[in-house]
């Protein structure tokens, strides 16, 4: 399907300085009119009714607004050198001003929405719109100008790790920001606004530079975003519903992550994946010191989480071994069996149907809190001066186990098996004939994901108290699975955004919750349709889905590292 | 008398399974992929159905009307397994084997939703969000039938001779049509026919189209014989009618009938006739997943061998 092309190069070159102007006068007026107020009544959004004193959505229009102006004025002041790495300030200014005008559209939407009518938007936001819609235009006059190959500079050290430093904070802020907004309307337009300054970055080639820094200061990287990620409790006050959130992000983004060495590296299907989490999490349960416990062993729960990885490896290669070694499809629909069988089996173990194990239905309830030492993860503890609740407690140990899981990926993803998993997923017969150990492989990571969801259940059922079985249903998978297909496919980053996005798109966007499956069918469909590779790609990954685009594989070709060509990470 | 009790007990329950899992072997055997989606398909001919019966005859439960709902939920069913192929499926065909799967849990769940959230909205139909009582037509339902000592519903004597009737016409399409006989020859080898002027994509429009007639066949019978329809009957019915397919050997007609067959007994009687607190209803679909991976140990080219050549 090719799009039908309004604008063509040759009307480009006719009036591509109008263009310019116009994009240059949209974004100033975009940018001055947060000043001015945008609606009448002060429950709108974030209260946008003061002139001269711009509420934070207007603070980001602002930016915005800038962005296309500096693009635009850069873009001459700074021509392109031969031998230089470009900079493509006029893709980024584009980028910009098509998210400005989505953005500002969906602000206006919001207050009409709110307040009831878009009489309520007062002239700041019809302004707003109108600068929006001038550098919409205007940057499309402009031809868009070369890509930006920014991968290639070099800055100074220093430099580089403020950049990573700068990244990491902006990450904390967006996403403190973002778990602390009830109001929809405020969520939606942050989440548009994170998405066009990624992609007005990207066009400038920022974001091949940030890729390109954090391959080179790797170690730095990890390091910076676990200290975001441990400080992030300390922005919430003390609150606990958003860190009971948060929780929920990592038991899913762990689960998520967990499930994508078995689909994003090895290239299996596996559709009963929730199974494992569910065994661990049961594992866990029966031998608890809960009231409702069915055995009467407590050991340490050191021991306890091995034994939860160990059972769920243990479920993983009775499923696998049969099933890996025929044509990868009946794995799918194994593995969806699986999941059943274990939910009816954990349902039938009340006493009546099989041995009491479970309760049936009603489960596990009132597991009690982790003591570890001397340390009672129920209890709020308070730190240099800032309180942490229960959750903020689980929070840090699932970091842990988080970190748990995404070394053992990346290590994994770097090794020899990793490399093996890459030529099964790609042909699985040319592997076999290579010599890659196929039938061992595929075994190792369907039984190594079963391990790790197996850690992460454990956890979880002391966070969740209780553990029945319809909390491992097979939607569930399908959850997980859609993370990784939203966020992309063998990636630690592209995995984490999809977990996030789908742990926070329902809780925050409550009006939508009727049709929110609907919505995420189509997703999948939609995702697999054009962007299969997901959003934040594995290019090795992006490759194997668009196998036929020259033009892509190019590109790629040019961006790679040298020292990336051991491995295929991102 | 008991034995045999249960073995028309597991035909009638089979011939269920296996008019579903004819349409999972066609088109797996043309286009590799297992459509996880045929299940809804299921489900949204027994509705087409029920919509037939409140738009035409509501109230009434004579025999006449029976037809046209069979009309009507062929009609449903063939139409979005064609949209779904259209518009889900063709663009994928040449992408990853992910791809595809993952599309089909997709459309999988759409398909639910859009049943769940807007069968109700339509004038005069019932909220789809808990189960529907599905009208019981004079004649193929009411009292059962004492054949010899056997009781028989006659819900289950309806989905019987509907699987008879479908699978002659089956036998007799593709083995008799040139359509048939086309369909047969893309399964081998969809390049060679293609050049021997095959329109394949029509071909494999054919194939979805006659699963979906199958499938909505079997949604009739569904709603006859238990008496009410939710928008969740599809899944579990999906997968048992793959284990069938995959039982019967893939790719192979005739052993997704015979599978579909094989798993009702095997289903029926493991509920009656395993001992101990492992046998009863509660543990069926076990079994029955059981076998499916059985199966897959020790013969996974199925009963009858399965027709498709291995492309992975």
């Amino acid at each position: 399907m090719r799009r039908p092309r309004i604008v063509t190069p040759e009307l480009q070159e006719r009036h591509g300085n109008l263009g310019r102007l116009l994009a240059i006068i949209g974004g100033a007026v975009l940018a001055l009119s947060a000043l001015l107020p945008w609606s009448y009544g002060f429950d709108a959004l974030d209260g946008m009714t003061l002139m001269f004193y711009p509420s934070p959505l207007q603070i980001m229009g602002l930016v915005l607004g800038l962005v296309v102006v500096l693009g635009l004025v850069c873009s001459r002041r700074f021509p392109v050198r031969r031998g230089r790495p470009v900079t493509g300030w006029l893709r980024g200014a584009r980028a910009a001003a098509s998210g400005a005008l989505l953005y500002v559209a969906i602000i206006l939407i919001a207050i009409a929405v709110e307040l009831g009518g878009l009489v309520n938007v007062t002239l700041g936001g019809w302004v707003a719109l109108v600068g929006a819609a001038l550098a919409f235009v205007g940057t499309r006059l402009v031809a868009p100008g070369p890509r930006g190959t920014l991968y290639d500079a070099h800055a100074r050290n220093w430099l580089e790790l403020l950049a990573v430093a700068l990244v990491m904070a902006a990450a904390l802020f967006g996403l403190a920001y973002a778990l602390d907004t009830d109001d929809p309307g405020i969520f939606v337009s942050f989440l548009v606004f994170v998405g066009t300054v990624i992609a007005a970055l990207s066009g400038l080639g920022v974001t091949g530079w940030l890729s390109a820094v954090s391959q080179r200061h790797r170690s730095v990287l990890i390091l910076a975003a676990f200290v975001v990620a441990f400080l992030f409790p300390f922005t919430q006050n003390g609150s606990d519903a958003n860190m009971s959130i948060a929780t929920q992000v990592i038991i899913f983004a762990s689960a998520a992550m967990g499930l994508n060495i078995v689909v994003g590296l090895a290239g299996l299907l596996d559709l009963g994946y929730i199974a494992f989490l569910g065994a661990g999490a049961f594992m866990a349960a029966v031998v608890s010191r809960s009231a409702f416990a069915t055995l009467d062993i407590h050991p340490p729960f050191v021991v306890v989480v091995l034994m939860s990885g160990l059972v769920a490896a243990t479920l993983g290669l009775i499923i696998g071994t049969p099933t890996l070694r025929v044509s990868g499809d009946y794995l799918a629909i194994v593995t969806l069996a699986f999941g059943e069988i274990f939910r009816i089996t954990m349902i039938n173990l009340d006493g009546e149907a099989g041995p009491d194990l479970t309760h049936g239905s009603n489960g596990i309830p009132a597991i009690p809190d982790l003591q570890l030492g001397g340390f009672n993860f129920g209890k709020a503890h308070t730190l240099l001066g800032i309180p942490l609740g229960r959750f903020s407690n689980y929070y840090f140990l699932l970091l842990l186990v988080i970190a748990l899981i995404i070394l053992v990926f990346t290590r994994l993803n770097n090794s020899r098996i990793g490399r093996g998993w890459v030529a099964i997923r790609e042909d699985e017969k040319a592997a076999e004939a290579m010599g890659v150990n196929v039938f061992g492989l595929k075994l190792f990571a369907f039984a190594g994901g079963a391990f790790l969801a197996g850690v992460a259940g454990s956890v979880k059922a002391h966070v969740d108290v209780s553990v029945t079985p319809d909390q491992y249903v097979f939607l569930q998978s399908a959850f997980l699975l859609a993370a990784i297909v939203l966020g992309g496919m063998g990636t630690v980053l592209g995995v984490l955004v999809g977990a996030a996005l789908l742990v926070l798109l329902p809780e925050k966007l409550r009006f939508v919750s009727e049709y929110r499956l609907l919505l995420f069918g189509l997703t999948l469909i939609v995702m697999m349709r054009f962007r299969p590779e997901g959003l934040i790609a594995n290019r090795r990954r992006q490759l194997e889905f668009h196998e036929e685009d020259e033009e892509l594989a190019e590109r790629i070709d040019d961006q790679i590292q040298p020292s990336e060509l051991k491995g295929a990470t991102v | 008398m008991d034995v045999l009790q249960q073995l028309v007990n597991g035909l009638s329950l089979g011939a269920l399974y296996a008019l579903i899992a004819v349409g999972y072997t066609v088109v797996y055997g043309i286009v590799q992929l297992i459509n996880f989606a045929h299940g809804e398909i299921f489900m949204i001919g027994a509705f087409g159905a029920l919509a037939v019966w409140l738009l035409m005859a509501q109230g009434s439960v004579g025999l006449w009307i029976l037809p046209l709902m069979l009309i009507g939920g062929v009609g449903f069913a063939v139409g979005t397994a064609l949209l779904t192929e259209r518009f889900a499926y063709r663009p994928l065909r040449n992408a990853p084997r992910l791809a595809p799967l993952i599309t089909a849990i997709g459309v999988s769940i759409f398909l639910q939703e859009l049943i769940r959230l807007f069968f109700g909205r339509i004038p005069g139909f019932p909220d789809a969000k808990s189960a529907i009582p599905f009208p019981q037509i004079d004649g193929v339902t009411g009292p059962a039938l004492d054949i010899g000592g056997v009781i028989v519903q006659r819900g289950a004597l309806f989905t019987l001779i509907a699987l008879l009737l479908c699978a002659a016409f089956l036998f007799f399409f593709v083995n008799k049509t040139r359509l048939g006989r086309a369909m047969q020859a893309t399964s081998q080898d969809p390049d060679t026919s293609r050049l021997m002027g095959i329109n394949v994509d029509r071909i494999i429009g054919v194939a979805f189209a006659l699963g979906a007639a199958l499938a909505a066949v079997a949604g009739l019978a569904y709603g006859l014989r238990y008496t009410n329809i939710d928008f969740r009957i599809g899944f579990l019915a999906g997968l048992k009618a793959f284990t069938a397919a995959v039982l019967g050997g893939i790719g192979n007609i005739n052993g997704a009938v015979l599978g579909g067959l094989v798993l009702g007994i095997v289903e029926v009687t493991a509920t009656s006739f395993i001992p101990g607190t492992f046998g009863g209803s509660a543990w069926k679909d076990v079994w029955a997943f059981v076998l499916l991976i059985l199966v897959l140990v020790f013969r996974p080219q199925g009963l009858l061998g399965a027709r498709v050549v291995d492309r992975a």
